[in-house]
């Protein structure tokens, strides 16, 4: 497997850029399967000697193991279906170009007489959030090829008056689709609206949440929900569910690389096609995402979302869509009478698995909604909510962006569980 | 790599930086997993890279190359002023660098046993011996263990003079058992959440208990399905070490991270309460509240030499008899508080990551007394062990956690077992609730491998030193009321 590419980020915090950073990596992985005994080395020597080296020892490791008794033999070869994701626009756009749009963006932060602090970034390749790589080119000697590759493109912006804020977001694989300047525009004006924050009590509040808030909550409940492993291991709230009515029937919920909100790779670290899978169709539990060998188990073939093997974690979903609705936030706002819109959710983690219970943080931009309307802002709130219970009580559902690499709406939930309060 | 690192810099220097420092790191790391009898996960990775920052007109480039031939190296360092010129042209002040005079030093952390000499059966061995002593237990669902083996051999040289030799070796493990019934996952972890490491070789691996405390651990996970809830409401809590570790590391680390205080880290991991006019005037805890940076901490995770500015390595207070006195510093924002030298503590987690502000080792220092004498002080409490999950706000005042069990404390016994227990408070309110720590005979240096900052996202590991602690009235059952 070999994955990496190039990275370039700039950052920008009190009207200035702080750090500004570019990254070219490339690894191979090198996987040797005899019988049922399986190795893996990893390195970025790719000259002749260093993928020898890494073949023996790979190889090494393989033979000093014992066997695994279900490892399945390494896949032949398969068929995708291509993936428009790269956009050369996008991978040779240089610091000077990231510079100017983070310029513009600045520029409508100190009108307002704010702090603006953000990111640009711009990827070509498979390097992570975290420095992590996936697969750009997976060969085997079964004759297995594939590789894929995409861009993509993430301006951030946070506008600051002391400690109120506002925050605005856009991803796409394209940098021509961003405008540094116009999200700078909208956290603005969240910032100013953010001045103020009156205290409310906690409790249970009918709740608007934008997209991006709702994408980190999906993205959470899907990492200890949705991997077959889970499910079949008992630990998923799907464990033992499937067939069953387990939330609201607006609620339809998929994994899809090709959603054109999406692009992603159109096959895992296996090597499998990935297909587009549906978890949630109205409400039932319809399947969890498989490797080969969750779905080996299970006599069924796999949809293609495996990690690299062995591994301990099963299959996960990359690329969650929900589906939504027509309307804006706004319209959202309007059918509630007394509650709160919150525009991102922060620090999320897990409380209880089983029922997908997180806690987290409402963060830059939380408003009171009074006769349908913003009246004013809000301290912010830590919750603890379950994640399934709130999809059980969804309504009315927005148009679907991109946030965090999940496609989904902004909702309203009722009896949303705002815990305990901060102090700004 | 001293090679390298010298032309990166000549290359930087000749296309026009002011400053300009490089880091040819070499690094190696051993990752091995059991689960359920057979290996979960293999692999013996490498890689080698260069990263170059420079000074350009006053402000910061970064780039960072695998491609380590002649031609490669200078493409980088020529990227590196490139992207500086570009940072230029949206600066306020040139960045000023406090004074460090210019180190050639050697150094390496202590390693008697060379852990990637260890033949991998032994080191599987161990794994399966823990693997079996776990499932002999009846209802445990999963048995995960590793150990894991990291080795950093970096180079840092800058255009003042510096020329830094440095080897990292670390060595670590742990494991998880997990019980499952139809509505209630459990797990217990031995020796912390997330395994246990430290700075040495493979004594350090041999020097811990794993296999002997194997079976008590998948017992506990399996008794937690059928313990009580653990009750919400004001309760005194006494934090066994390992939890206590991430409370300092979230309340007290980032926090104190003087980056975020400037809102540096706005836009993602966010600021700080502790603001400058804070500094020497907040009473951050009680009396027995000492907590102190130490980057010279032996066997520590974030114990270097030089950091990443190429600054010596330091100790020092960050609060002293409860009171707020120091942040985590770097050359750049040094001046800021007023400090004429760096606290050294620039770290970065690879050759492809620009070196920023990184907590060193931060640590609660002991106070008097066992365990036992902190639990026979006790009338009525919850005794709370090993963290299970963590959430804190952008500014790091609210924060919430779970650990993965808790003992019912009446009288001075432990009385019953109790599941799910979380706790949530008020940093600095929580703090100064704190009328207990115990001494020395308890103290023992826990580690976090998971730290995430930056973008793009870097991860840093650092050894957080705890005795047990005992904390007032605070508020307990978040997420699971009634």
């Amino acid at each position: 497997m070999l994955g990496g590419g190039t990275e370039a980020l700039t950052r920008f915090a009190n009207n200035e850029i702080t750090q500004n950073v570019a990254e070219r990596r490339y690894l191979l992985s090198v996987r040797v399967v005899q019988g049922k005994r399986t190795g893996r080395a990893t390195g970025n020597d790719l000259s002749r000697a260093g993928i020898a080296r890494l073949i023996e020892q790979a190889s090494d490791a393989t033979r000093l193991q014992p066997e695994i008794a279900d490892l399945l033999p390494l896949p032949g070869p398969q068929e995708y279906r291509a993936v428009d994701a790269l956009d050369p626009e996008t991978e040779a756009l240089g610091a000077e170009v990231r510079a100017r749009e983070v310029g513009r963006a600045v520029d409508r932060c100190r009108e307002a007489g704010l702090e603006g602090a953000g990111i640009y970034e711009v990827r070509a390749g498979t390097i992570g959030d975290y420095g992590e790589i996936g697969a750009l080119a997976l060969a085997n000697s079964r004759g297995l090829f594939a590789y894929h590759i995409g861009t993509s493109a993430t301006f951030r912006v946070s506008a600051l008056d002391g400690t109120a804020s506002g925050w605005a977001g856009h991803e796409s694989h394209r940098a021509r689709d961003i405008s540094g300047e116009a999200l700078s525009a909208r956290a603005v004006e969240k910032a100013l609206r953010s001045r103020g924050p009156k205290p409310w009590a906690p409790g249970r509040y009918a709740v608007v949440l934008e997209p991006a808030a709702v994408a980190d909550l999906i993205q959470d409940m899907s990492w200890i929900s949705f991997g077959a492993l889970l499910v079949q291991e008992g630990r998923s709230f799907l464990s033992g569910k499937i067939g069953h009515k387990v939330m609201g029937e607006n609620i339809t919920l998929r994994d899809d690389p090709f959603h054109p909100l999406q692009r992603g790779s159109p096959f895992d670290a296996e090597g499998m096609p990935t297909r587009p899978t549906t978890i949630i169709e109205r409400g039932i539990a319809k399947s969890a995402v498989y490797d080969r060998q969750t779905a080996a188990k299970e006599g069924r073939e796999s949809t293609g979302h495996g990690l690299p093997v062995p591994n301990t974690y099963g299959p996960m979903a990359r690329h969650l869509v929900l589906e939504g609705g027509e309307g804006s936030v706004d319209d959202l706002v309007r059918k509630v009478d007394r509650g709160l819109l919150v525009t991102r959710v922060w620090y999320t983690n897990v409380v209880d698995p089983k029922t997908v219970t997180l806690t987290g943080m409402t963060r830059d931009g939380l408003f009171a909604i009074e006769g349908g309307k913003v009246t004013h802002a809000v301290r912010n709130f830590r919750f603890n909510q379950s994640v399934v219970q709130m999809l059980n009580g969804v309504g009315g559902m927005s148009s679907q962006e991109r946030s965090g690499g999940v496609v989904c709406p902004g909702l309203l939930v009722r009896d949303f569980h705002m815990s305990s309060a901060t102090e700004f | 790599m001293n090679e390298l690192a010298r032309l990166a810099l000549d290359t930087a220097a000749a296309r026009g930086a002011e400053y300009a420092d490089a880091r040819a790191i070499e690094f190696t790391r051993e990752d091995i997993q059991v689960k359920n009898g057979e290996v979960g996960g293999l692999d013996l990775s490498g890689s080698s890279g260069l990263g170059v920052r420079v000074l350009v007109g006053g402000a910061w480039g970064f780039a960072a190359s695998d491609d380590l031939t002649k031609e490669g190296v200078e493409t980088c360092a020529a990227q590196a002023v490139a992207i500086g010129r570009a940072s230029a042209s949206l600066k306020h002040e040139n960045v000023r660098l406090a004074p460090e005079p210019a180190h050639h030093a050697v150094w390496a952390s202590e390693c008697a046993i060379d852990p990637f000499r260890i033949p991998l059966e032994r080191k599987l061995d161990l794994l399966f011996r823990i693997d079996a002593e776990m499932r002999a237990v009846k209802g445990v669902k999963n048995a995960e263990s590793f150990l894991s083996f990291q080795r950093k051999h970096q180079v840092f040289l800058s255009t003042e003079g510096s020329d830094i030799d440095q080897t990292l070796t670390r060595s670590g493990g742990g494991y998880t058992a997990t019980a499952v019934s139809a509505d209630d996952v459990q797990r217990r972890s031995f020796p912390q959440a997330e395994g246990y490491h430290q700075a040495l070789g493979y004594e350090f691996i041999e020097s811990i208990p794993f296999v002997a405390n194997a079976r008590r651990i998948a017992e506990e996970s399996v008794a937690l399905l059928t313990a009580a809830q653990c009750p919400a409401g004001e309760h005194d809590i006494i934090l066994e070490g390992s939890q206590l570790a991430l409370q300092i590391h979230e309340s007290v680390g980032h926090p104190t991270e003087l980056d975020r205080v400037l809102g540096m880290e706005a836009n993602y991991a966010g600021t700080s309460f502790l603001t400058l006019e804070k500094q020497g005037k907040l009473g951050f805890g009680s009396k027995h509240v000492n907590l102190v940076a130490d980057a010279t901490l032996p066997h520590a995770l974030a114990t270097f030499g030089f950091d990443d500015d190429g600054v010596e390595a330091q100790r020092w207070h960050i609060v002293k008899d409860g009171l707020f006195v120091g942040y985590l510093t770097s050359r750049e924002l040094a001046h800021r508080v007023g400090d004429s030298r760096s606290r050294g503590c620039v770290r970065s987690d690879g050759w492809h990551h620009i070196p920023m502000i990184r907590m060193v080792n931060l640590s609660l220092m002991p106070g008097r007394g066992s365990l036992e004498d902190l639990l026979h002080d006790t009338d009525r409490g919850i005794l709370m062990e090993t963290n299970r999950s963590w959430s804190i706000d952008q500014l790091r005042y609210n924060f919430q956690f779970k650990t993965e069990l808790a003992w019912e404390i009446r009288k001075g016994k432990r009385t019953r077992l109790l599941k799910n227990p979380t706790y949530q408070g008020i940093t600095t309110q929580f703090w100064n609730s704190c009328d207990f720590i115990c001494g020395p005979e308890e103290w023992k240096p826990w580690g976090v491998t998971n730290c995430g900052k930056g973008q793009p996202g870097q991860v840093a590991e650092i050894t957080h030193g705890t005795a047990p602690a005992r904390f007032r009235k605070i508020q307990v059952g978040a997420g699971y009321e009634a």
